[in-house]
């Protein structure tokens, strides 16, 4: 007896669905424009030719159209290498505050290291804050208390992290292999003995590359702040770019990818070495 | 189809020698199992046949098609014809029983078909008249990853089957399986060489096993051939020449 | 330490303990260096926190008091914002996928030749390494409207899903993968049979995890006018209106958690 195959349509029903979703989603945007749609490849490559045309300029050139006729290519190179490098500091200072006091509360969150009344409200903490996008914590209160600048963006991002870092961290604190914390309870170790010396040691390679990573996602978030002046180069990219100055915008652009590239690169390695060890790190070389 | 093996060596990018200057001929329709320790190149060996190791030297054909030199079509129709079985079964673990054995049937059909998961009614039914021949029909819409580890093995002859092919390689296909389970598979394999006249080529741990099913056994050692007659004829003379020591009680266990 | 092996001559020489390893020294001063150097090029002070405390205090009293009719007219801009960017997320997260498994095809070693893979590789990293807002500022310039803010994020989620799915992809169990080459089926049909089947849960629950980030994103992105509830916030913060903006931050503070919860849910039972 051959049996008779499973029914299709579940599958072929889910399917629809989806499509039918996305095709409400659609159809909803009124404003959205759909004809102008095949105009994009044509003008976004126009834009790129006039930016690749300002990155392989000549730095010592002038660009034409300036008011200032003493600028050259090479100003635009410089100013934003010391924006970008900006954006890249505060998403440091942003990532160290997120790590500092996210690793303390993350012990309070975790089930294997703190009772249930404290860890309910660390969590509830954890979520609020990770649910509020940095740019509106930048607009409603950095931007009022330390104003248009870098240390705005650098406190956002710090406060956004805590609650990203609190989580991940959190995970890895109840990742950690129970054994060795019995044993330490079973020699008499305090609360704090036994963190230290049974689960710190476990957990903080996986910590400190979570870091690296979260420094990695900062530094993207960080462009975004510069959007609403908290600092960076989100705010000159943002000027640039709306004024059309394709030149100068595609600068700006290749010093994002090459600085973020870099640093991904160098934050990679940096992980890579402290979760495997240097032997590890000598093969994958 | 013959299988020709002459001078045929394989040295793996690593430096690590596969075959050396191995010199065979399996004639259509036998039932040849290769036996030696592992890394005596009895995988290698099997896997030259359908070219998923390359030849490093010499010449290997498989009914009359020159392996070394086919390359893309003509690989992928010479593949079609040579049925493989593996120690792990290999199945695609998340599709049905029937998903898998229709891959055996992937060679015969368009892009198109494969990417709608399109299957003309002519291939269902060589599918299913192989799941017959293992006798495992019933499972044919159930999960691959829900079998037994004996099941899931004829579900991957069944799927060597549906090629249809005039060969049929199998490495270690007994390996993972219980004594009882083993004996089962090798049976099926030796029913189905009988029946359909598929030269058979299997790779074995164990010579025992080898002697109770092969028409032929060939034995390995570092890459070359060391044993190659009847099944007969290997005595433990033979076996002290294939594992490089006497007999014991291990050996003769499963 | 050599007073001390003479004086015991029982037994072995007890080890002295190492000093603790440069790399781990030089990893440590060098992060207290870069927070140094960076703190003081963000002029790093906490002094305003005191300074401007009453003027913080003042606008957290506005928001305290948010304009609850903001929320509960369903006609009200707010809900508009917020059926656009919900549109957006999905239309960005439906076609960024699809394309998204493509690319992650040919971007991973086990189903992409070499040269192939390579290419894509070191494409997507340029592409990923550009924020959305960077390409939701080209595309403004094109049109304003969602249209840009659905294309920037889409390019996004080609950026993450496909990063992710290629990593998938070379996890995958090779031992299908070299039964479908003995079976002669093409690099198409490996993909098709073997690869996508293994990937589909892993790939769907990626794709849950960029439809959560972009419900965050496209609230962002409306704030360089590529629609949604970004562009209101501008508004109301441009405006200081702060009741109204403490209204738009509730919505968003209940969704994300909302679209949180319910994807967690939906990828735990997927892998």
């Amino acid at each position: 007896m051959r049996p008779k195959p499973p029914p299709k349509w579940p599958y072929t029903l889910a399917g629809l669905t989806l499509i039918a979703i996305v095709l409400v989603a659609g159809w909803s945007l009124d404003d959205a424009k759909w004809e102008r749609l095949p105009q994009f490849p044509g003008e976004i490559l126009q834009y790129a030719g006039q930016m690749l045309d300002g990155v392989l300029t000549w730095p010592g050139a002038h660009p034409a159209g300036q008011a200032d006729p003493e600028l050259t290519y090479g100003d635009w190179w410089l100013q934003s290498l010391r924006l970008m490098g900006e954006s890249v500091a505060l998403a440091w200072i942003g990532t160290c505050v997120g790590a500092l006091f996210s690793f303390p509360l993350a012990f309070l969150a975790a089930s294997n290291t703190s009772p249930l009344v404290v860890r309910v409200p660390v969590r509830l903490f954890f979520n609020a804050i990770r649910a509020v996008p940095e740019i509106l914590l930048a607009v409603i209160v950095m931007l009022s208390l330390f104003g248009l600048n870098p240390m705005a963006g650098a406190m956002a991002i710090g406060i956004h992290s805590i609650g990203s870092l609190g989580k991940l961290t959190l995970e890895n604190i109840e990742a950690v292999d129970p054994r060795p914390v019995e044993a330490v309870t079973a020699a008499g170790a305090s609360w704090w003995q036994r963190i230290r010396a049974a689960v710190i040691p476990q957990m903080l390679p996986e910590t400190v590359a979570f870091w690296l990573y979260r420094f990695e996602v900062n530094i993207r978030a960080s462009a975004i702040l510069g959007v609403v002046s908290a600092g960076g180069i989100g705010a000159l990219l943002n000027r640039v770019l709306r004024g059309r100055e394709w030149e100068w915008g595609g600068i700006m652009l290749v010093v994002i990818i090459i600085v973020t590239i870099l640093v991904d690169q160098l934050s990679a390695a940096l992980r890579h070495r402290i979760l495997h060890g240097a032997e590890a790190t000598a093969v994958a070389a | 189809m013959s299988i020709v093996f002459d001078d045929v060596s394989v040295v793996y990018p690593n430096g690590t020698r596969g075959l050396d200057k191995v010199s065979l001929t399996i004639p259509a329709g036998e039932f040849v199992v290769v036996v030696g320790l592992s890394g005596a190149g009895k995988s290698t060996l099997i896997r030259t046949i359908n070219g998923l190791v390359p030849v490093t030297a010499g010449k290997l054909s498989v009914g009359g098609t020159d392996v070394a030199s086919a390359r893309g079509r003509r690989l992928r129709r010479l593949r079609a014809e040579i049925g493989m079985i593996f120690q792990g079964f290999n199945l695609v673990s998340r599709r049905s029983v029937m998903g898998n054995v229709l891959t055996g049937r992937l060679h015969a059909q368009s892009w198109l078909q494969s990417a709608l998961g399109l299957h003309p009614k002519a291939d269902k039914e060589i599918a299913f008249e192989a799941l017959e021949r293992v006798g495992i029909v019933e499972k044919a819409w159930v999960r691959a990853s829900e079998l037994s580890g004996g099941q899931q093995q004829r579900v991957a002859i069944a799927r060597a089957l549906a090629q249809q092919p005039s060969v049929i390689l199998a490495d270690e296909p007994v390996a993972s399986l219980d004594p009882p389970t083993a004996n089962l598979v090798m049976r099926d394999l030796q029913r189905i060489n009988r029946d359909l006249g598929i030269t058979t080529v299997v790779n074995l741990h164990f010579l025992d096993l080898a002697r109770r099913y092969a028409d032929r056994i060939i034995g390995m050692r570092a890459g070359q051939v060391v044993f190659d007659g009847a099944a007969a004829e290997a005595d433990d003379a033979v076996f002290e020449k294939i594992y490089g020591r006497s007999l014991t009680a291990e050996d003769v266990s499963a | 330490m050599t007073q001390a092996t003479l004086e015991r001559r029982d037994g072995p020489v007890r080890p002295a303990q190492p000093p603790p390893s440069p790399l781990l020294v030089g990893g440590l001063l060098g992060a207290v260096a870069v927070t140094v150097v960076a703190g003081w090029a963000i002029d790093f002070s906490l002094a305003p926190v005191i300074e401007q405390w009453p003027t913080l205090m003042m606008i957290l009293g506005e928001v305290v008091h948010p304009e609850w009719a903001e929320i509960t007219d369903p006609s009200s801009r707010l809900w508009i914002a917020l059926k656009e960017t919900a549109a957006i997320a999905v239309i960005a997260t439906f076609v960024g996928s699809l394309i998204a498994l493509g690319v992650a095809l040919l971007g991973s070693r086990v189903s992409a030749p070499p040269a192939v893979y390579r290419v894509t590789k070191s494409v997507m990293s340029v592409i990923r390494s550009l924020p959305d807002m960077a390409y939701a500022l080209v595309f403004v310039a094109v049109v304003t409207g969602p249209l840009p803010g659905i294309l920037a994020l889409t390019i996004f989620n080609i950026g993450i899903v496909a990063k992710l799915t290629a990593e998938s992809i070379d996890a995958v169990d090779p031992g299908p993968l070299e039964a479908l080459d003995a079976a002669g089926a093409t690099r198409w049909q490996r993909a098709r049979v073997a690869i996508v089947p293994a990937v589909l849960p892993h790939y769907a629950s990626y794709v849950l995890y960029v439809f959560e980030l972009n419900i965050r994103a496209s609230v962002v992105l409306g704030a360089v006018g590529a629609g949604g509830v970004g562009q209101l916030i501008m508004l109301y913060f441009n405006r200081a209106d702060y009741p109204r903006l403490a209204a738009v931050v509730i919505v968003i503070f209940v969704v994300v958690i909302a679209i949180d919860l319910l994807s967690q849910l939906l990828r735990r039972r997927l892998v």
